[in-house]
């Protein structure tokens, strides 16, 4: 999507048009990212999608006033402590807490993504920001163990049910290839459809409405904005939110994003 | 056997937009026979509309099939079928890379569905095609590149000293649940509607990141 951004900013008589491609997947390998306190309310709390929320300042500090579901770990504990989090591999979306969104918080960010963790973001603007939003606080004990119980997203089919069901179709499956043309030309699964997530709201007389349809792309992200165009017009869909890749062979490899 | 073909997805589409309709349309056709000719064919999908303006003697649409044999190809402009016919010796290609082992006939590459922009001259209401070139590959050219070190040294200075605009092309929702410091959120198929986001000097510097190479 960045490309096509890029070529239409160009369009518009824009001169210095730059496309950092590797994006996210990469940028999160060194890196931390950030959240804002609307955005973790309303894209976290509100959905009751999984995480953890970490908080990072002194523990008698975090008791006067934390975020509902918070563990304390100071931050200068962090790097020690690593074995207290969920495997790594389990990418666990990790959310740092500080007073301000400042030191504590990316000395916190840097122990966990030199452990190999992927999705590592700081609160911006930390607990002050929470409370002058008027964020409800606890206070207290907080939890000292760290629970992460991942959960999948709404509509999404699971790594194993979609590759059995790559590796033998049922009659009232349709799976889709939510990418263009040309990235599907260069390899693509088996009996699947392509339809572009730009062209899929034209092409929905292709798409029958009387089967299961799954969608899948090459980071799960088109995937999922196409369940939810699909699941809006009263389609029956699940999508693969994971990596696709595929080789100059045509094997493919699937991994969580 | 191209016109068999031809007929058959005429019958299908008939089906696809459903049954029901047809005794209110065919109503409907005789009365607006008696009045105005059949609508004028699309010749540019709609895909394509968002990004090309319709140009007279030319096609934009998605290539169907070839025929070598009778010498023509099926196009497709959503709903709508156009055939265009050609001569093998004089038709021109463009972005088309034939296959060594059949470089006669370099139309057989290209996979059904592929976009296409269709040059043609037209004699006695047929079109006779002219050029025929797909798509490219959107391949970012490298001087528009900027590598993870490049955007870290950037972000670290910030968008006032590094003097630069770094848009996420990705879905809202993803971007709320965490984004590049710094980063501000244009999904793409909003960009249109955001333009007053982007900067008021056409030459700074936008720099455009989502979920990877897509």
């Amino acid at each position: 999507m960045s490309p096509n951004s890029a070529g239409r900013a160009e369009k518009l008589g824009y001169t210095n048009v730059k496309v950092y491609h590797e994006g996210l997947p990469e940028w999160t390998k060194k890196n931390y990212t950030v959240i804002t306190v609307p955005f973790l309310k309303e894209a976290f709390i509100d959905k009751e999608i999984p995480n953890v929320l970490l908080d990072v300042r002194p523990t008698a500090k975090a008791e006067k006033g934390f975020i509902k579901g918070a563990v304390t770990l100071p931050a200068t504990e962090v790097a020690t402590n690593i074995a207290k989090f969920p495997p790594k591999e389990m990418k666990p979306p990790i959310i740092i807490i500080d007073d301000t969104g400042g030191d504590d918080a990316k000395k916190a960010a840097k122990a966990l993504i030199t452990a190999g963790y992927t999705s590592v973001t700081i609160l911006t603007g930390g607990m002050d920001a929470w409370q002058a939003a008027g964020g409800p606080v606890q206070t207290g004990k907080l939890a000292t163990t760290v629970v992460y119980v991942p959960k999948p997203r709404p509509g999404e089919i699971s790594i194993d049910d979609f590759k059995k069901i790559t590796a033998n179709t049922p009659a009232d499956t349709l799976i889709l290839d939510i990418r263009s043309q040309d990235e599907a030309s260069t390899g693509m699964i088996k009996g699947a459809k392509v339809v572009s997530d730009e062209e899929i709201l034209d092409r929905l007389a292709e798409i029958p409405k009387d089967k299961q349809i799954i969608t899948y792309c090459s980071t799960g992200v088109r995937a999922e904005m196409a369940y939810h165009k699909l699941k809006e017009k009263g389609y029956k869909v699940k999508f693969l939110n994971a990596k696709v890749e595929f080789d100059d062979k045509g094997n493919y490899t699937i991994e969580k994003p | 056997m191209l016109h068999k073909r031809l007929t058959s997805i005429i019958c299908t589409t008939a089906i696809v937009f459903g049954l029901a309709m047809i005794v209110d349309q065919a109503a409907a056709q005789e009365k607006a026979a008696a009045v105005a000719a059949p609508p004028a064919k699309p010749v540019i999908a709609k895909l394509c509309a968002n990004c090309h303006q319709p140009q007279a003697g030319s096609l934009r649409g998605n290539f169907d099939n070839v025929s070598y044999k009778t010498q023509s190809i099926q196009i497709k402009i959503d709903d709508a079928v156009e055939i265009l016919t050609f001569d093998k010796n004089s038709l021109k290609t463009t972005n088309i890379k034939p296959d060594p082992e059949n470089p006669s006939e370099p139309l057989r590459v290209l996979k059904k569905g592929k976009e296409v922009r269709v040059e043609y001259t037209e004699k006695e209401g047929r079109k006779f095609a002219t050029l025929l070139s797909a798509k490219p590959v959107i391949k970012v050219a490298p001087e528009k590149l900027i590598s993870t070190a490049d955007a870290e040294n950037l972000v670290a200075q910030g968008p006032e000293k590094g003097k630069y605009l770094l848009i996420d092309a990705r879905p809202a929702p993803r971007f709320m649940e965490s984004a590049i410091p710094t980063a501000i959120n244009i999904p793409f198929p909003a960009f249109e509607k955001n333009t007053d986001k982007l900067p008021k000097d056409k030459n700074a510097l936008i720099i455009y990141y989502c979920a990877g190479v897509t």
